[in-house]
């Protein structure tokens, strides 16, 4: 406990702010890594969070998706656990908690990340009583991000924490290459009616299936078929079996029959 | 027994095969933010609507590139950057197994260039955003000459059109006619 800063003192002092990890434990946690023959014990640390995190690893115990059967298991005390799992923006009061839960699990221990509260702050990382992720105050084997991480990216952030399987997701930078330009969506439609059209979609099935519909309806009626105005808007409506997605075709169809009537002089 | 044994059968298995299977996914599940960076035309849209922070632009003048960056550690996956995307360049995809070892595996740039203003050659706005709102002016002006005319004012800096304002208030003799209406 010699590392640990005293109870009454909060403010983070040069070199207790964070715990480092030992050479000596940083062998033992690759051979544990490497030799482990039996279950994995959790223990669930929380630092703040909402208790969003805790309700989905509680999800992901249960028999549908069952970590159980890969032998992870949640345990009650810190000194059973062999993967320590921080969920929670750390914050000013439960920062002592954590250290403490973290010197009484065991060497070599496996700790992770959970969560964007977690990983680092999330949406809490400018609040004046929080220090920021877990990383802040413990060293990190693995980050799962999430916001909160559904129960298949707890079990895949498990697997990562195990070394079962590799991440997928590497540091990328893209720097913008030469005659790079970016077009004007249908050019063809003219652009008050796309906005028009956009905007009835989105009023009617929000943005994601509202521009979604809206998209499909603009490259249909872009698409030339040697129809009128009202074949080709029979042509789009007859196009899905969704009475939800008809109505909203149909309304938009609406929209171009008004411009329509409107531009005629 | 015979019963119970029945029973379980009938059940089946509920659990999932992932992680030894694909987990199936709804389609418009909220995933990581897929940026295509041909596709943004960096109007920092995303960064303002961005509740978490975890989308952010940077300027470096003296290099004349904006640098977008998103942290999908800190992103709580509300999809508000797709909603508020004038390009479809931002996307919420249904992938989920975002976990990494190191930290900074999370985070994804995309570097632009930035346009010189046509009158002051400092550079002012990403060359791209610049072309792309030429080309819907292009496509919304009334006539050719008008068009030319904000082209003009789009590629020009702020403070060069501040002072193209004064410049032309001063042509137009403004100022004297308000003297005048005060006498």
């Amino acid at each position: 406990m010699s590392r640990l800063p005293s109870d009454t003192q909060f403010a983070p002092a040069a070199g207790i702010g964070k715990i480092d990890t030992p050479v000596d434990v940083q062998r033992m946690k690759s051979s544990l890594l490497k030799d482990i023959r039996r279950s994995a014990y959790v223990y669930r640390v929380d630092c703040g969070g909402c208790n969003g995190c805790e309700i989905e690893i509680f999800a992901a115990i249960t028999p549908l998706f069952d970590a159980e059967r890969f032998g992870i298991k949640v345990v009650a005390s810190p000194r059973h656990a062999d993967i320590l799992l921080f969920t929670g923006a750390v914050t000013r009061s439960m920062r002592m908690p954590a250290f403490r839960a973290y010197e009484a699990a065991p060497d070599p221990k496996i700790v992770v990340s959970y969560g964007a509260c977690g990983v680092s702050g999330g949406i809490f990382h400018d609040l004046y009583c929080v220090w920021g992720g877990t990383d802040q105050i413990v060293p990190v084997d693995v980050y799962i991000p999430g916001c909160p991480p559904s129960p298949g990216a707890t079990i895949y952030g498990f697997a990562v924490a195990l070394g079962l399987l590799g991440q997928k997701l590497k540091e990328e930078t893209h720097v913008e290459g030469d005659n790079e330009r970016v077009v004007i969506a249908h050019p063809t439609v003219p652009y008050d009616l796309r906005v028009l059209i956009e905007r009835e979609a989105r009023r009617m099935a929000g943005y994601r299936q509202g521009g979604d519909l809206a998209e499909t309806f603009l490259t249909a009626l872009e698409t030339p078929d040697g129809q009128g105005l009202d074949g080709r808007l029979d042509r789009i409506l007859r196009s899905t079996d969704d009475p939800r997605a008809r109505e909203i075709l149909e309304a938009l169809g609406g929209v171009v029959r008004i411009a329509a009537e409107r531009a005629r002089p | 027994m015979f019963k119970l044994l029945k029973e379980i059968f009938r059940t089946g298995e509920a659990t999932v095969k992932y992680p030894f299977a694909p987990l199936p996914v709804e389609k418009d599940m909220r995933g990581k933010p897929e940026h295509e960076a041909e596709r943004c035309i960096a109007c920092a849209a995303c960064t303002i609507a961005c509740p978490a922070n975890a989308i952010g632009m940077t300027t470096d003048v003296q290099a004349a590139t904006r640098t977008w960056s998103i942290d999908y550690g800190r992103c709580v996956f509300c999809g508000r950057c797709e909603e508020v995307c004038p390009t479809d360049a931002i996307r919420l995809s249904t992938e989920f197994e975002l976990a990494v070892a190191r930290r900074e595996d999370l985070t994804r740039r995309a570097v632009f260039r930035l346009a010189r203003c046509e009158v002051c050659d400092t550079p002012f706005a990403v060359a791209k955003e610049v072309a792309y709102v030429q080309d819907l002016i292009e496509a919304t002006a009334p006539g050719a000459e008008d068009a030319a005319q904000r082209r003009r004012l789009v590629a020009t800096c702020p403070s060069c059109k501040r002072l193209h304002d004064v410049d032309q208030l001063e042509k137009l003799g403004v100022g004297r006619r308000i003297e005048e209406t005060r006498r």
